[in-house]
């Protein structure tokens, strides 16, 4: 993005506007400042990855009236000036005196709890740092706007640790990223308030993509290595053993080194890690148990593909096996044929060709590494990767039974349902920020969202975990109903399940259970509804074969209705039902 | 030469202000577009500094309100 000249953004940005449908993904920039350079800039960064946005900026310096206006948006950022607090801020400053800093320090750390109070049910929110950086990177001694500037962001950083869905965007890194000169153009400042350039409003949407990505479900969860000049320096088929190099004490060695670490830290936040290349399987396995230098060992890749069938091939099953889209990879290689190949046929996986000039390879890592970000982190994501190793065990202990029932009834599942449980509404929100084919409606919740789900009355948020004799899957789906107990009636908005425990039928003892706890309330009749979307072809026909009614269906939607006491329980017989508080 | 950087201008003020190239005259100004607006005047000035790799003064950002003052006062800058 960096590199595309703003005019030829414009141009393409307007191509795009073309295709867009009538769902937007909104955004709005509240400022104290001028920010329109900002939104067709950030706008490209997103419609280029599928997210239909449209940026549109609040009134000038009205950032509390504003919060108000746009709480519906889906997101809305906030751009808080320091050196514009007052007039001349900038250099009014060092002349005032404790009390008159004070009394700024006071008025605007009230204006910024009432925006966040404003704004606690908008989806996500970007407050960026207060930042004194423009005016002060010269001064050798502390200054007073440098002082208030820490002052308000302690207070920040306190104020949205009770906010779960205020992101706080670091903008002294991105100044420094961009450069103090060039991210800072005071000639717009005295004239119209505009104060930040072209070239650090594209590295600001670069920055924030990630939040975004997330909140939107387009997280990436799987990193994907080749391993000749992509893990190790050297070709192991033909340099072999010992003359592969991934020590840190060799020129060139060291930079594989760091790799391995970047993608080890990766890995401990939950990012699967994964192997494709084109070598005989056993001496790789060589390397990974035996090679002194090696970091990444065989208990951190969760997939393998080895040998000599082509990568596209090679990928697609690795997608199959884990369970996840081929949106969700990451691949990393050296080979401009392998890199071109899975570039123009699998449009959908990222990928990194290592760089021709090895010493900036680390770096374009690290530039990808946002690609993983999860806004919400949760224990789960620590579990996840011994339990999709544990699930792909249970794939190869399933060959040895004579039929899938038999096999169903040894793992000894149980199902354990949470009702409005606020101890796991981060993961709650977290998987609906993620889940996408067994998903019914694809409504994507905040923490924020969940949070008021769960203190109505009238809407019950039913989230289950599953455990076997394998391990346990967490917390891996989700129900939410509105119920309307004078109407007697109830619409399910929100049904989904991880594609971590698809394949055993807990969606219908999900269901069943579901139904059950609805009639015992005095429900009569539910609503329901499939949404379709890219990736939930799967459970188009879920609720038909739930023995819900069609009542009327499109090509993007399918609703039904069900009289509770026409519902014929399927009654899982491998499945045991548990009431649960989670640990 | 001076034709491909008139060119290159009305490139540039098309994107900008979202109009057809062809409808860029030489007596284009903030009164024949009408989104030529004070914002958008900003969002010019940023895309012609990054095209023609300049960077103006203050006070020719304001003189530059029409297409031709536009090319002077770039002329200035590049060498034709």
């Amino acid at each position: 993005m960096k590199n595309l000249n703003y005019t030829e953004l414009l141009k393409r940005n307007t191509q795009l506007s073309k295709s867009l449908r009538n769902k937007k993904y909104s955004v709005h920039v509240l400022s104290n400042i001028i920010t329109a350079q900002l939104h067709e800039i950030l706008e490209y960064t997103l419609r280029i990855d599928g997210i239909p946005a449209e940026v549109q900026s609040g009134d000038y310096n009205n950032i509390v009236q504003d919060s108000e206006k746009f709480r519906d948006s889906n997101l809305v950022i906030i751009f808080w000036e320091l050196c514009n607090l007052v007039d001349g801020m900038q250099y009014e400053a060092d002349l005032m005196n404790d009390a008159e800093v004070g009394a700024i320090f006071e008025k605007t750390t009230a204006e910024i709890a009432l925006t966040l109070k404003n704004l606690t049910k908008t989806s996500l929110v970007l407050f960026n740092r207060f930042t004194a950086l423009p005016f002060t990177n010269n001064a050798i001694h502390k200054t007073r706007l440098e002082e208030l500037a820490e002052c308000v962001n302690q207070y920040l950083t306190e104020i949205v640790s009770a906010n779960a869905n205020v992101r706080i965007v670091d903008v002294d890194k991105i100044i420094a990223l961009v450069g103090s000169e060039s991210s800072i153009d005071l000639r717009n400042y005295y004239s119209s308030k505009a104060f930040y350039t072209v070239k650090f409003f594209k590295a600001y949407s670069d920055y924030v993509k990630p939040f975004i990505f997330s909140a939107n479900g387009k997280a990436k969860k799987a990193l994907i290595f080749d391993c000749d000049d992509t893990l190790w320096k050297g070709i192991l088929g033909e340099d072999g053993f010992d003359k592969i190099e991934m020590s840190p004490f060799t020129k060139d060695g060291s930079i594989f080194a760091e790799i391995q670490s970047l993608a080890l830290s990766l890995n401990k936040q939950g990012v699967l890690l994964g192997l494709c290349s084109k070598n005989n399987p056993a001496d790789v396995d060589q390397v990974l148990s035996e090679h002194p230098d090696m970091q990444i060992r065989d208990e951190h890749l969760t997939i393998k593909k080895v040998n000599w069938n082509d990568k596209v091939s090679n990928l697609c099953e690795i997608a199959r096996e884990l369970n996840i889209g081929l949106d969700s990879l990451v691949f990393v290689d050296d080979s401009d044929f392998e890199v071109n190949l899975v570039r123009e046929q699998l449009l959908e996986v990222k990928v990194l060709q290592v760089s021709k000039r090895l010493y900036e390879y680390p770096n374009l890592i690290r530039e990808n590494m946002g690609l993983f970000y999860e806004l919400s982190k949760t224990a789960e994501d620590k579990k996840k990767i011994t339990m999709y190793k544990e699930q792909l065990e249970r794939k190869s202990a399933r060959k040895a039974f004579e039929n899938l029932g038999d096999y169903l009834a040894s793992l000894d599942i149980e199902m354990t349902v949470f009702e409005d449980d606020k101890s796991i509404i981060p993961r709650m929100a977290q998987m609906s920020q993620k889940t996408n084919q067994f998903n019914l409606t694809t409504k994507r919740y905040t923490e924020g969202d969940i949070t008021r789900f769960v203190e109505d009355d009238d809407i019950e948020v039913m989230a289950i975990s599953v455990s076997d004799k394998y391990g346990n899957s967490g917390v891996t789906g989700l129900c939410i109903v509105n119920t309307d107990a004078v109407k007697k009636a109830a619409e399910i908005d929100t049904f989904f399940m991880s594609c971590r425990i698809i394949g055993r039928s807990i969606e219908y003892a999900f269901i069943d259970h579901v139904i059950h706890k609805l009639k015992n309330e005095g429900i009569e009749k539910v609503l329901a509804r499939y949404c379709k979307t890219r990736k939930n072809e799967q459970v188009k026909e879920f609720y038909d074969s739930c023995g819900f009614t069609l009542l009327d269906s499109c090509d993007s939607k399918r609703s039904y209705d069900l009289y509770l006491d026409n519902y014929k329980p399927k009654e899982i017989k491998h499945i045991e039902i548990v009431n649960g508080k989670p640990d | 030469m001076e034709n491909q950087i008139k060119e290159r201008i009305k490139e540039v003020i098309s994107a900008v202000f979202n109009v057809p190239v062809n409808i860029i005259d030489d007596r284009a100004s903030p009164d024949t577009i009408e989104s030529w607006d004070s914002l958008n005047h900003m969002n010019l000035v940023a895309a012609l500094e990054e095209e023609f790799d300049v960077r103006l003064s203050d006070q020719e950002i304001l003189e530059m309100q029409n297409f031709m003052l536009i090319i002077s006062i770039l002329k200035e800058h590049i060498s034709l």
